[in-house]
């Protein structure tokens, strides 16, 4: 994310938040991401007139709504490509995309490879809690086979992806995985997730206790476990080796919660200011020697 | 009597120089002083295939590719197959014989010139430069001007080294001599030079770049896609000498949806595309309406539905360009009659956006994209500039203030005070999702009221000849340099027609088609598609019920000569 919106203000958590309550079940994780991000903002000095948060459509695309900033509440699946516009064209905002699996990995998964490989300079906070739930609880491509829900009273019949594996794949760089239940870890990876100059990918699993029964909070507790401390997260083989799923061992079954991998990069943004650089780049460039150029 | 007018068609296998060709005649036309329109299609085909390039030069001005040609080049045999239905007696033809792959039965009367081009640039072992020998002994035999022809040909081929310079010139030569051999019985020959000109001589798409350039762009996002490609080639090669960016997106998709962003960050935005990519944008386009964020969209028409015909021109986007979206979604919509509006109307596509917080689209299409014509230059501070109304930091703000004009003043991003919500969801003042019955009523209508004012922008609407007229030509998009000279000529022959030329698609300026009408006895609409997608709207919207499409879309544009010959069918 932009430096030049870091460190600008002396907020507490609580003035990030906006006059508009959250709209979210009781018991709904994104209660826990949301105080995350509102911890990681404050103590990032993050200033408000300088962060703009796009989402798309789903209960965590509501979020912006929650956070006292620039915000823009945009298409289902669309709201990473928005903020790819807003960033690019202004390099010293602070970007963030927040929303679900099913607006990121379903009607957005063409987009995510290209927001991660371009490396834009922004955070995409995912919520990831395995369903559908503004549209009443359908699976998403993020569910277990064993959730029956709105389409599938006979339990579902896709193998879920892999988001860490995803990201990682297309070359973020960075990405990390946390859970709702735990709001400070939640708070120190969209931390650093939002300091990281670069494309930051924060994968947080949430419990939806509405229409997702089967992954509860005690399902993801036990779920996850703490990133190994000899984990070396510039490794980019180690980080793909760790989001990968085991099928034995102890950590048969279970998934990483932590930094999984970080790696400095030039952004999309460094490299098209190169382009007007070395054009010798101005507003003021004299439009006549374009236009010249068109002579017979 | 030697005419003023040439039309010289140059045809044959995509990748045997035909292109190179073609802008070569047209580079030294437009440097003596000629005004040039030149047409070309492209197979979809990345190589091979048949290619057709042709040049219309007079010593005035030029409105459209003209009826036929008078003079023709045949690369191949089936360039030759292709086109000898258009040859009537008299038509010159120069063709690659003896040596080339065919010996053509030239129709009886047609003024046959054989040139062994490709055993000439056999030759002189340089099997490239075929279209070197052709265009020498075009040069000779139809007056285009040799010296100015070979000042072209340097300027292009110095910067590829003396070898490949004298190579070409060599074949030129060659060309020449050939032609000078035999004895001109056609009439044919390109105006004598003018004296040069301040002319600029462009394509359709690389004049959109331009006008986007001039009107202020920061920031475009493109996606490959035929025939718009060449407006993001322009936009990327000059924008960041302006200090803006290029990017090309994963899809259609993500390319507007950036443009919504960039808007939002207070930047002027657009892309461009075709049929097939405004048809993906159509949501993201109603986002722009609900949230009354600025944004250009150009579609250079191609021919449909689907895949359709990719290279070929077709004005068919019309019903999707108005009317491609959910939910009451009002825009703009502007459509371009040659290559000066190409560069006039990006402009002023970027000022309306800015002006009226709203989605706009331009169509322009195929035949346009590709062809180049003179026009006088552009002076960059002649534009007039539009910026959003902006926000001016008194009292508290409201995204979506109802003001006396209902444009509501943004803030961009990085304004203090003007924190805010921008959504897709229906809202009230401040941008809070409100669903009363009575807000929904109100903020469509402030939707739709606050863009109505464009119609007076437009007023008049273009109208060529005066008074009563038994027919009237209705007609829009790069169709209108052909009706011009069909009522030109009509006319010219004593009869009473006129034509009425708007530019401004949607909101329709009812009253102003109506009285047009009112001051014809039968109206004519033709366009390049199968619906009459312009006749729909003149009958859906207007108080004229008895207006005659007169259609075609067989990948090609009319001519002057189609619209001559229907409007005297209702004359008579």
């Amino acid at each position: 994310m932009s430096v030049a919106a870091l460190n600008k203000v002396e907020m507490t958590p609580k003035d990030y938040k906006s006059e508009v309550p959250p709209v979210w079940c009781p018991g709904c994780g994104h209660f826990g991401i949301l105080n995350g991000l509102y911890r990681a903002l404050s103590e990032l000095g993050v200033d408000p007139d300088n962060l703009v948060i796009t989402s798309g459509i789903g209960c965590s695309s509501r979020t912006p709504y929650f956070v006292d900033s620039y915000k823009m509440h945009t298409l289902h699946g669309r709201a990473g490509a928005v903020a790819t516009g807003t960033q690019l064209a202004n390099p010293d905002l602070a970007v963030m995309t927040v929303g679900g699996d099913g607006d990121g990995f379903s009607i957005g998964g063409g987009h995510m490879p290209h927001m991660a490989r371009k490396n834009i300079n922004m955070t995409y906070i995912l919520f990831d809690n395995g369903i559908y739930g503004l549209t009443k609880g359908q699976y998403s491509p993020t569910s277990r086979p064993e959730l029956k829900a709105y389409t599938t009273p006979y339990g579902g019949p896709e193998e879920p992806m892999n988001p860490l594996l995803y990201m990682l794949t297309y070359k973020a760089t960075y990405v990390a995985q946390a859970f709702a239940g735990k709001p400070r870890i939640c708070a120190e990876l969209i931390k650093q997730g939002i300091a990281h100059k670069g494309f930051s990918f924060i994968n947080i699993y949430s419990q939806c206790p509405t229409f997702n029964l089967i992954d509860t909070i005690q399902y993801y507790r036990d779920l996850v476990y703490e990133v190994p401390e000899d984990h070396d997260p510039s490794n980019r083989g180690a980080a793909i080796e760790l989001a990968r799923r085991k099928e034995t061992g102890p950590t048969a079954g279970k998934v990483p919660m932590g930094l999984i991998y970080q790696k400095e990069a030039p952004t999309l943004c460094d490299k098209m200011q190169e382009f007007v650089d070395n054009v010798g780049g101005t507003p003021d460039y004299d439009l006549n020697k374009i236009i010249d150029l068109s002579r017979p | 009597m030697a005419r003023n007018d040439l039309i010289i068609r140059v045809a044959g296998e995509g990748g045997e120089g035909i292109v190179s060709s073609g802008d070569f005649i047209a580079a030294a036309c437009a440097r003596v002083g000629l005004e040039v329109y030149t047409f070309k299609t492209f197979p979809a085909e990345i190589k091979g295939g048949y290619c057709l390039y042709q040049i219309r030069t007079s010593s005035e001005q030029v409105y459209n590719q003209g009826d036929t040609f008078d003079v023709f080049c045949a690369f191949n045999g089936e360039a030759f197959e292709l086109n000898k239905h258009l040859m009537t007696p008299g038509t010159a033809v120069v063709y690659d014989y003896p040596g080339g792959d065919f010996e053509p039965d030239l129709p009886e009367g047609v003024i046959g010139y054989p040139i062994p081009m490709s055993q000439t640039a056999k030759d002189l072992k340089s099997y490239r430069s075929k279209n070197m020998v052709a265009l020498g002994a075009l040069s000779v035999l139809f007056n285009i001007e040799e010296e100015t022809l070979i000042r072209v040909l340097t300027d292009k081929f110095a910067r590829k080294g003396d070898k490949i310079l004298n190579l070409n010139l060599e074949a030129f030569a060659k060309g020449k001599e050939l032609g000078a051999a035999h004895e001109k019985t056609d009439p044919y020959r390109v105006a004598d030079p003018q004296g040069a000109k301040d002319v600029i001589i462009i394509d359709g798409n690389s004049a959109v770049g331009l006008g986007a350039i001039i009107g202020g762009l920061d920031f475009f996002s493109a996606y490959p896609i035929t025939p718009a490609t060449e407006v993001a080639k322009y936009v990327a090669k000059h924008l960041p000498k302006r200090g803006g960016t290029l990017i090309q997106a994963e899809d259609e998709i993500a390319s507007i949806a950036q443009v919504l962003g960039a808007s939002y960050a207070g930047k002027k935005a657009m892309t461009a595309t075709s049929g097939p990519g405004l048809a993906l944008m159509s949501e993201m386009l109603g986002m722009f309406t609900m949230s009354e964020t600025p944004g250009l969209v150009v579609d250079v028409q191609r021919g449909g539905p689907s895949t359709g015909l990719p290279t070929k021109h077709e004005q068919s986007d019309l019903f999707l360009a108005i009317m491609g979206a959910h939910g009451d979604s009002p825009r703009i919509v502007l459509s371009v009659e040659d290559v000066k509006d190409c560069v006039d109307m990006t402009v002023e596509g970027l000022n309306i956006a800015e002006e009226y917080q709203c989605p706009v689209i331009i169509l322009s299409d195929g035949s346009l994209a590709f062809s180049t014509q003179t026009f006088p230059t552009p002076d960059p501070s002649s534009f007039e500039i539009v910026n959003r109304k902006r926000w001016d930091g008194e009292g508290e703000y409201k995204r979506y203030e109802m003001t006396d004009d209902l444009i509501s003043p943004m803030a961009d991003p990085g304004t203090k005070g003007g924190l805010h919500v921008s959504t897709g969801l229906e809202h009230g003042e401040t941008g809070a999702p409100k669903y009363t019955p009575e807000n929904h009523e109100l903020q469509a209508k402030k939707r739709f009221d606050k863009i109505k004012p464009i119609v007076d922008r437009y007023r008049p609407v273009e109208i060529q000849g005066e008074g009563d007229a038994d027919v009237g030509i209705i007609t829009w998009g790069s169709t209108i340099g052909v009706v011009r000279e069909a009522v030109q000529r009509l006319r010219a022959e004593g009869l009473k027609v006129k034509g009425f030329y708007p530019k401004l698609m949607w909101p329709m300026p009812v009253e102003q088609y109506e009285a047009f009408a009112a001051t014809c006895g039968k109206i004519l609409v033709p366009e390049v598609n199968y619906q009459g997608q312009l006749s729909h709207f003149i009958r859906s919207e207007t108080n004229i019920k008895s207006s005659i499409p007169y259609t075609i879309c067989g990948g090609l544009p009319f001519t002057p000569a189609m619209i001559v010959e229907r409007t005297k069918e209702i004359l008579s």
